[in-house]
């Protein structure tokens, strides 16, 4: 559904990505692991393409989106739950959800309705969400702007899903909760790509796993397999695990 | 070298000379007007070209600081009697005067809302030019007789050399402060207001100096204007001239001297340009083939962007057209200002100079100066004594950003001589925290002690001067200066020179050792090979490497590195590792902000761990890293710590959460 | 310094200074609908156009020739509102998007200067005379509660109401509009959701010139139309602007009406000459105050 060949992209003189390439499958969460500064949140930016590669090819469908407007791969299917969660803070919970599914709805008037359905399919994944519909986005809690982001990546229905980090700055039990939201999102099938910087957390739901280092993919497999390899844990961990 | 000399010097010798030739050769009194006026909108352009250029904002003031000259020359020969000289001096001083007065609030605002205020001092200084009647005349104008220079009557030649001088001694100035640490630390405000508060160059101050210095060169070229022309209307001090002098500056060439003699040369004869027809036409035709060429050059090199390559041709074409068909091209003068100037913004951001200098520059192969000899590093940072005493405390040291509680009551200790590392997952804290020790802001509540005494709070600049230095995680670099001036920025305040002997050129002993120091510092992290290259055109690592060199040129106590490591290769991890033993080995304390164990293991002896905005562990690196606590944080959720069978728990601190 | 305004002291009442604070207000209301315009497009892009006030001015010169030639006023609006936005969108391809695209703040200078074309072929089309402005609606004064007002300053008070609150709607209760919104909160996460940033501000400008165009049509029938007719205007709509604060669309208002009536009394008691000076000596002080305005949010710096 999302694949991902020898992709290059930085800011300015600072190549971040040297070469990634993954795939992620129709109906699989696919994990992206790897420290910080490795390139997992710039891979993201630039699938999504509010960053353009300098080289390389990124396909949704089969299609190759890499250099088009970040609006535009919005369109043709992919949702992007972004790093740190940039909901739109004045706007209330409900206008955020209903602009996630802004390019299959009604510009003008009438698009309330047409997203009635889908409204509250997300209201029923997070009810939290519909007690406080009408509360602007910025002063919702940092666990509750999470699962807007995620609800709001879900309105689109799209084909691919992004999701960068949702578990930054919450607390365990906040991180809990996301993690069973996922887990439900993959029973219902979707495609996920998640940057998690939880490593174990993230291997534990993912059907396959990619570990990157300095804009490299490193080691890719199943979990169970990655989670035995040592030159994962020594990546991913520095010697948190080498030291015992 | 010589070369170089010989072909700069000489150039501006060349012009002097021809300049002040022209009027014995020639004897016309149309010419010697039009020169005289050259001189004068030259001063003008050189004050200009310091706002517009250096610190890169758009300037809508400089016409009135002309006027405020003018009338205040005026002034003082009709009502006080002044000679030449004092009036002068006066107009200069007014312009200073408001300059400084408007700089305090201007220059505070940023783009947009620095060019609407100086805007609106500009729309104020017309309504009181034309208002106050009885000090101004009004709108009736107001004569000004030409006073005597030492008793001697100047007639139009002695008048146009004595503008002249007057230039020549500005160009000199000039280009004796923008190759100071003055004209560097004025560019680098354009570059990151925040390194240069961080680096102890107070922003504002220097702003405020630079407009200063801009709009006394205003009013001096105002007292200039009122003695030439003789008789003074406010409507002359107005918008429209503005205009006229931001097209000089951005045609001539932002940032360059010769830039704004070019530019108003073009606008000094830009009238005469337009009240002939054919001149006019073929002016137009030239700059539109120009801007074709220009541009086709561009289309198939994909150098710009389509926009860039097209929009010229089309406002140069208008011109062309325009020039055909309209009777009188005097009235379509705004027109054609506006076309011109839109067209060099677009096609042309560097201007005429910026271009000239490029193509001469490769023409004549002209090297750089030569570097000197980098001083030996013990002079320049200087085994430090430690004592293992408090350096830095922080005492309940909480931030919030609205709800999110970024520092949660952070309370610590950094002993002097150590390298105490500050680790936790992304948003824990560790950068917010070293923004509220470093001054960007201001805590919530809680204490900073620096030598066991209060230290500023929510000021980067105030607490840069207590020898508090840092990095930044996003690199802040002074992008367009090069490697050696970055460092040298820093130093401004090491050397600090006092103006006067700075315009006067006394201060090249200072330049040379501070550029020998810097260039030990560079040589200290690896980069002497690259001192030359602009600090964006480095590769990532070197960036890194750079802004640590540029910290230590603040010879700081204590030196805080945000997350240096990150986005680094496994050489430069390397390269880095060594550079902060070394810096260790001068005794001075470091704050280590990282998010990869491995560095800190190796470097740090004693490890800090944020969580949540609060510290979760304490301890020496080896015991932090069996920390239950640390584990989960790092790896999320309840999971059993890997190998904890076979190390137990060592003996860290755990701290309360 | 002479004071005209003392020798009517004697004169003077109460009714005098409540009539010099309506009609001030009032043309306050004009500022503060030109303000409007810079806040729709700073919202979105954080860019102003300076030349607004040449915007004001070329639509009222094309109300007018669309006046002239015998369009009833019902039409007239429309088409010169729809001319305003076109204008708009001018200065957003020519002057706007490439400062935007490279990052600079070469926008400012670019809108002057297109501000100054347009200046400069307006006065070459039209003449550089002022021109009075045809209307409808009468000019009669009317007392109110002791006041005289014209239907016509009624109209202006109408109009930018009418206006202000059909685009408020539009942003709060149109998708299109909560994009708007969107993105001024977040451009980026706004690019996710599949909404062009680049046409937003596009759209902006487009808006914004509209509005422009409203104000040249209400305000014309006081101020007479030539080329020069909107330089002051513009001056205090940044005032406006500024002190307001440059995200608040009921601070202009309040600022509008405050302002213009302070400049009214100004002209009163100092002279008319320097009715401009307390808008102009405001922005400078609530920059150096309080730079994000008495109505704005306060910015973090970041690193």
């Amino acid at each position: 559904m999302l694949t991902v060949d020898n992709l290059y992209a930085g800011y300015g003189a600072s190549e971040v990505l040297l070469g990634t390439s993954l795939a992620v499958k129709q109906g699989t969460v696919v994990a992206l692991i790897g420290p910080n500064g490795a390139g997992k949140t710039t891979t993201m930016r630039t699938i999504s393409g509010l960053l353009k590669p300098t080289r390389g090819e990124v396909r949704i469908d089969g299609r190759k989106v890499e250099g088009m407007d970040a609006s535009r791969i919005a369109r043709l299917g992919l949702a992007h739950a972004p790093e740190g969660r940039k909901v739109f803070g004045p706007l209330s919970v409900e206008d955020n959800l209903l602009l996630g599914a802004y390019s299959s709805l009604p510009k003008f008037f009438g698009f309330r309705g047409k997203a009635a359905h889908d409204l509250d399919r997300i209201y029923e994944l997070f009810p939290r969400l519909r007690e406080r519909r009408l509360q602007s986005a910025g002063t919702l809690s940092g666990g509750e702007q999470q699962m807007l982001a995620i609800g709001r990546a879900l309105m689109a229905n799209p084909k691919v899903m992004l999701m960068d980090e949702p578990s930054m700055g919450l607390a365990p039990v906040i991180v809990e909760e996301v993690f069973a939201t996922i887990r439900r999102l993959k029973e219902a099938g979707i495609t996920l790509l998640l940057v998690e910087q939880m490593a174990k957390r993230a291997l534990e739901v993912a059907d396959y796993a990619y570990v990157m280092e300095r804009g490299r993919i490193v080691v890719e497999g199943k979990p169970a397999e990655l989670q035995k390899d040592e030159r994962v844990l020594s990546a991913y961990l520095g010697d948190v695990a080498a030291a015992g | 070298m010589l070369k170089r000399l010989v072909l700069i010097l000489g150039a501006e010798a060349l012009l002097l000379v021809v300049l002040a030739a022209i009027p014995m050769a020639v004897n016309n009194s149309f010419v010697l007007g039009l020169l005289t006026l050259l001189t004068i909108y030259g001063i003008l352009l050189i004050g200009l070209d310091i706002t517009v250029g250096y610190l890169g904002q758009i300037n809508l003031a400089q016409a009135a600081f002309l006027g405020l000259g003018a009338y205040t020359a005026a002034l003082a020969v009709t009502r006080f009697g002044c000679g030449m000289l004092t009036a002068l001096l006066a107009a200069a001083a007014v312009g200073c005067l408001f300059g400084a007065a408007l700089s305090f609030p201007a220059l505070r605002l940023e783009g947009p809302q620095f060019a609407l205020s100086t805007l609106s001092f500009m729309a104020l200084t017309t309504i009181a030019l034309n208002e106050w009647e009885s000090l101004t005349g009004g709108a009736q104008g107001l004569q000004v007789p030409r006073p005597h220079l030492f008793g001697v009557v100047l007639e139009a030649k002695g008048f146009y050399w004595l503008c002249l001088l007057l230039l020549v001694c500005v160009w000199i100035a000039m280009r004796n402060l923008l190759s100071s640490q003055w004209g560097r630390a004025f560019e680098a405000l354009r570059d990151s207001p925040i390194a240069t508060d961080a680096m102890g160059i107070g922003t504002l101050r220097n702003k405020a100096a630079a407009f200063t210095l801009g709009s006394g060169l205003g009013g001096l070229a105002g007292g200039l204007y009122a003695f030439n022309f003789q008789y003074l209307q406010p409507q002359v001090f107005v918008y429209d001239l503005m205009i006229i002098l931001l097209l000089g500056v951005v045609l001539g060439g932002r940032k360059s001297l010769w830039g704004a003699f070019v530019g108003a040369t073009i606008i000094v004869l830009l009238p005469n340009l337009l009240s002939n027809r054919l001149l006019f036409q073929v002016f137009s035709g030239i700059g539109f083939l120009l801007a074709l060429a220009a541009g086709v050059r561009g289309l198939v090199r994909k150098s710009t962007r389509p926009f860039q390559a097209v929009a010229p041709v089309v406002a140069m074409g208008m011109l062309v057209v325009g020039g055909i068909f309209t009777a009188n091209t005097e009235d379509w003068r705004k027109a054609i200002f506006a076309l011109m100037l839109f067209a060099v913004m677009v096609g042309l951001p560097e201007g005429l100079m910026g271009f000239a200098a490029r193509f001469l520059t490769r023409l004549f192969r002209i090297a750089p100066p030569a570097l000197p000899e980098p001083a030996a590093l013990d002079a320049v940072l200087v085994k430090k004594e430690t004592d293992d005493r408090p350096l830095l405390e922080l005492l309940e040291l909480k931030h919030y950003f609205g709800g999110v509680r970024a520092v949660d009551g952070v309370t610590l200790t950094v002993r002097s001589g150590r390298i105490h590392g500050l680790i936790g997952p992304n948003g824990s804290g560790k950068s917010t925290l070293v923004n509220v020790i470093s001054g960007l802001y201001a805590p919530t509540s809680g204490e900073i002690l620096l030598h066991g005494k209060p230290l500023v709070k929510g000021s980067l600049f105030k607490v840069a001067l207590r020898g508090l230095s840092r990095t930044f995680q996003n690199l802040q670099l002074f992008s367009e200066l090069t490697a050696l001036d970055n460092v040298m920025v820093a130093m401004k305040e090491i050397y600090r020179s006092p103006l006067p002997l700075v315009l006067l050129g006394l201060t090249r002993g200072n330049e040379r050792r501070a550029r020998a120091e810097s260039l030990a510092l560079l040589e200290m992290v690896g980069l002497k090979g690259e001192s030359r290259v602009p600090a964006k055109d480095l590769p990532y690592g070197a960036q890194r490497f750079l802004e640590i060199a540029r910290a230590l040129a603040r010879r700081p106590d204590l030196l805080i590195l945000d997350e240096p490591a990150a986005g680094l290769a496994q050489p430069d991890v390397n390269r880095l590792l060594e550079i902060i033993r070394r810096i260790h080995e001068r005794g001075i304390t470091i704050i280590l902000i990282e998010h990869h164990m491995a560095v800190v293991s190796e470097l740090c002896d004693i490890v800090t761990v944020l969580d949540y905005g609060k510290i979760i562990a304490e301890g020496k690196p080896d015991e932090i890293k069996r920390h239950p606590k640390v584990i989960e944080a790092y790896l999320g959720g309840t999971v059993e710590p890997l190998d904890q069978q076979n190390s137990g728990q060592g003996n860290a601190v755990p701290v309360p959460a | 310094m002479e004071c005209p305004g003392r020798e009517r002291n004697g004169t003077m009442n109460e009714s005098v200074v409540a009539q010099m604070v309506v009609s001030g207000a009032l043309m306050g209301l004009v500022y503060a609908l030109i303000a409007y315009g810079f806040q729709l497009t700073f919202a979105t892009s954080k860019s102003i156009n300076f030349g607004q006030g040449e915007l004001v001015m070329v639509s009222a010169f094309i109300c007018l020739t669309f006046t002239n030639l015998g369009l009833p006023y019902g039409i007239m609006v429309p088409l010169g509102l729809l001319c305003g936005s076109l204008l708009g969108l001018f200065v957003e391809r020519a002057g706007v998007r490439l400062a935007l695209e490279q990052k600079s703040e070469g926008w400012i200078l670019l809108t002057i200067i297109i501000g100054l074309l347009f200046f400069s072929v307006s006065e070459n089309i039209w003449g550089r005379d002022d021109r009075p402005f045809p209307t409808p609606i009468p000019s009669d004064a009317i007392q109110l509660f002791g006041i005289s007002v014209t239907p016509v300053e009624i109209s202006v008070a109408a109009g930018v109401f009418f206006i202000m609150g059909i685009i408020e709607l539009f942003k709060r209760k149109t998708l299109l509009g909560k994009a708007f919104e969107a993105v001024s909160a977040d451009r980026d996460a706004a690019e996710l959701m599949g909404i062009s940033a680049t046409r937003t501000v596009t759209l902006s400008y487009a808006l914004s010139g509209m509005v422009a165009a409203l104000a040249g049509i209400l305000v014309a029938p006081i101020t007479t139309v030539g080329p020069t007719m909107a330089s002051a205007l513009v001056l205090k709509a940044f005032s406006v602007a500024v002190v307001a604060g440059l995200d608040s669309g009921f601070g202009v208002v309040v600022i509008g009406l405050f302002l213009g009536a302070l400049e009214s009394l100004t002209s009163y008691y100092v002279g008319s000459g320097w009715r401009e000076a307390p808008g102009l000596i405001l922005l400078i002080l609530a920059l150096a105050v309080r730079p994000t305005g008495v109505f704005g949010k306060a910015l973090i710096r970041k690193v």
